[in-house]
């Protein structure tokens, strides 16, 4: 089989890409190509594409997961709370935020699944509800060691150090914890949708529902399980976040449900795949953080940074959906 | 001023809620208040709200149910969480409800301008927390920003000399940014030898965590980078943690304004390269803006602008005194929980 120059821009255009704007960026600033460089471009998205490998999980079975942004940040609250105010230990906080996102997810499916709420209306809902719940517990304050909590005393939990660790150690002095978790995660849900039988039930859902159902497959308990992986994902990123940054802020955490869904959104582009897959998820959003971090360096304006991912997102979409569907006809 | 999510809504219910606990008043002191306060229970006021989510804010909240409860005032607060048009509603709302006296906090000068003259027209005395309402009869409470600004550069440059390496965070058009970004334009031209290497910066939401990843990169490209003005204090903590992932604590030093819990804690971490910041006390221009708003009932004149003084916090200070949160930098360091601003001899204290 010889591939055609479009077969091949489909299915290396984005790589080629990749590696034109690094070679720029090194031109420019030569720090840019350094060790450390790269780990730190890893270091930069590793929450952002962990949000975005678990929403790739509701892209597959034709879903989506908006409550992401605000699970992360709810689930950073949760993490600060129970250190800062309850005196947890690490493993117990880990395993409350983990069960946190599972929560929701579960929920969402439900209402999705059995209220037959669309999916977009469902998860906008659970994610307003978040960002009011995750304020009630201290009254709209941010958590941090030696807080004053509403009724006046003074909280006496602390972040445990080993739990600040998952956010700022690093293996063999050189790569983030974070990081390790991220492709951790990333191979499991690559492993996951592409080679188990549950995966490639999910896909089949995806592209067609009342098939699926009709060939015997539970669809509801898929779908109910692709949203408690979002969710699942989502908390694990909220950690990860509370964790580097050591304290539980109020926010509302858009800015990674949008970062996340673009890195997804353009992992579709990657090798042609035209669907959502984690492979292309984790080089969508590695994508967008070498792009912010050569343009920063280069002392670029803040705003251009928002401009610049937004064309990579419509490039990308234009790749997936134009030219693949030309090539196919 | 310390900054926000620009765009999220949020609750408030429990600052409604606590409010409405607080308007059980207490007439100890009213002897020896002049009139309409010898009867204080009779007198209602307003806050109207255009932000409210966030510890400056809350702790804004704090101040001004204190100090309305030591005049023994009614106190109804009414947020617009970020609605502008809501906001001026909520001025109209503020008349037919017939209250005394309106506190405007925040809002944009173009729907608080004509809201705020129908108030003024009702005989309603008025005050305005760092939004300009246009109107000669409303005192503007205002933190100064300049001050702000000035306090940490001069720290700055009494800790590193007149010639140093600085990055730089700001995103323009934000106000309280903007008014900061005059006063270090203004040290860069005394001072020549302050070379501004790098400039950077976004309000991404978390902010911490995006300022970290740019300061990240921007460190790494400028190696000779010593100091950081990061005039904000979600800034600054980004940047701390981008200098300690890169094992810079000890070369580098951080200056920045605003100051909360979380803040003293992360200064006063071992190492940390935040040395100092400068900050008013939000609880504090709370209590002064209803001190303000005490003074016009009262007949007396505040003044038009009421200006309350920001206070410089170091890290050693923190070291020193032992300062761990935002209820211990109040009693150790006087001049940040209290100020003479609009402080009449007859004008209760908080706290009591």
């Amino acid at each position: 089989m010889t591939l055609t120059v479009r077969d091949l821009s489909i299915r290396y255009g984005f790589f080629a890409l990749l590696i034109g704007l690094a070679l720029f960026f090194y031109a420019a600033e030569p720090a840019f190509m350094s060790v450390r460089s790269f780990v730190f471009v890893f270091q930069s998205v590793a929450i952002t594409a962990i949000l975005a490998l678990g929403v790739t999980g509701t892209l597959v079975v034709g879903g989506f997961d908006l409550s992401i942004g605000s699970v992360a940040a709810s689930s950073m609250m949760a993490a600060s709370y129970a250190m800062v105010i309850w005196g947890w230990g690490t493993v117990e906080t880990v395993m409350l935020c983990v069960a946190f996102g599972l929560f929701v997810g579960f929920i969402n499916g439900l209402i999705i699944v059995y209220g037959r709420v669309p999916d977009l209306l469902a998860t906008l809902g659970t994610m307003f509800l978040l960002l009011g719940l995750q304020l009630v517990p201290t009254a709209g304050r941010s958590i941090a060691k030696g807080m004053i909590l509403p009724d006046g005393s003074t909280a006496t939990g602390s972040f445990d150090p080993s739990f600040l660790m998952l956010g700022r150690s690093r293996l063999f002095d050189i790569v983030p914890v974070s990081v390790v978790v991220m492709l951790a995660l990333a191979v499991a849900i690559f492993v996951f949708l592409e080679f188990t039988r549950w995966g490639r039930v999910m896909y089949a859902i995806g592209s067609n529902e009342q098939a699926s159902r009709l060939a015997g497959a539970p669809v509801n308990r898929y779908k109910i399980a692709a949203y408690m992986i979002s969710g699942g994902f989502a908390a694990i990123g909220g950690i990860l976040l509370a964790a580097r940054v050591g304290r539980g802020d109020v926010s509302s955490g858009n800015n990674l449900l949008l970062d996340g869904v673009a890195a997804a959104l353009i992992g579709f582009a990657v090798l042609g795949a035209a669907k959502p897959n984690a492979f292309g998820t984790l080089v969508g959003a590695l994508f967008v953080g070498m792009l912010l971090q050569g343009l920063t360096m280069m002392n670029a304006p803040y705003y251009t940074q928002d401009a610049v991912k937004g064309a990579v997102l419509v490039l990308a979409l234009l790749f997936t959906f134009a030219m693949t569907r030309r090539a196919g006809s | 001023m310390k900054l926000m999510n620009f765009t999220r809504r949020r609750f408030a219910g429990l600052a409604l809620g606590a409010a409405a606990l607080l308007s059980g008043t207490s007439l100890s002191m009213a002897q020896n208040m002049p009139a309409p306060f010898d009867n204080a229970g009779d007198v209602e006021i307003a806050l109207v709200r255009y932000l409210s989510t966030g510890d400056f804010f809350q702790a804004y909240l704090t101040g001004v149910q204190e100090q309305a409860k030591a005049l023994g005032v009614e106190l109804r607060v009414l947020d617009s969480r970020q609605d502008a048009a809501l906001q001026a509603d909520m001025v109209d709302q503020a008349i037919a409800l017939g209250v005394d006296g309106i506190i405007v906090q925040h809002g944009l000068t173009e729907s608080m301008t004509a809201a705020v003259q129908r108030a003024v027209d009702a005989g309603i005395k008025v005050v305005a927390f760092d939004v300009d309402v246009e109107n000669e009869a409303v005192p503007q409470i205002e933190q100064s920003d300049r001050d702000l600004a000035r306090l940490a550069l001069e720290q700055a440059i009494a800790d590193n000399g007149e010639e140093f390496e600085a990055a730089y965070v700001y995103v323009p058009g934000i106000a309280p940014l903007d008014r900061r970004d005059e006063t270090w334009r203004e040290f860069k031209e005394k001072y020549p030898g302050i070379e501004e290497a790098a400039q950077f910066g976004t309000l991404d939401n978390p902010i911490a965590n995006s300022v970290a990843n740019q300061a990240s990169a921007v460190l790494r490209a400028n190696p000779g980078v010593t100091v950081v003005f990061a005039p904000y204090d979600e800034f600054a903590k980004g940047v701390k943690i981008a200098v300690d992932e890169a094992g810079l604590s000890s070369d580098i030093k951080i200056y920045s304004a605003d100051i909360s819990t979380a803040d003293i804690q992360a200064m006063r971490e071992e190492p940390s390269a935040w040395v100092a910041t400068a900050a008013t006390n939000p609880e504090l221009i709370g209590e002064v803006s209803v001190r303000a708003l005490a003074m016009l009932l009262a007949g007396e004149d505040p003044g038009h602008n009421v200006v309350v003084p920001p206070t410089l916090v170091t890290r050693d200070m923190l070291m020193e005194k032992d300062i761990n949160n935002m209820d211990e930098l109040s009693q150790k360091l006087p001049q940040f929980a209290t100020t003479d601003v609009a402080k009449p001899d007859w004008m209760p204290a908080t706290g009591e």
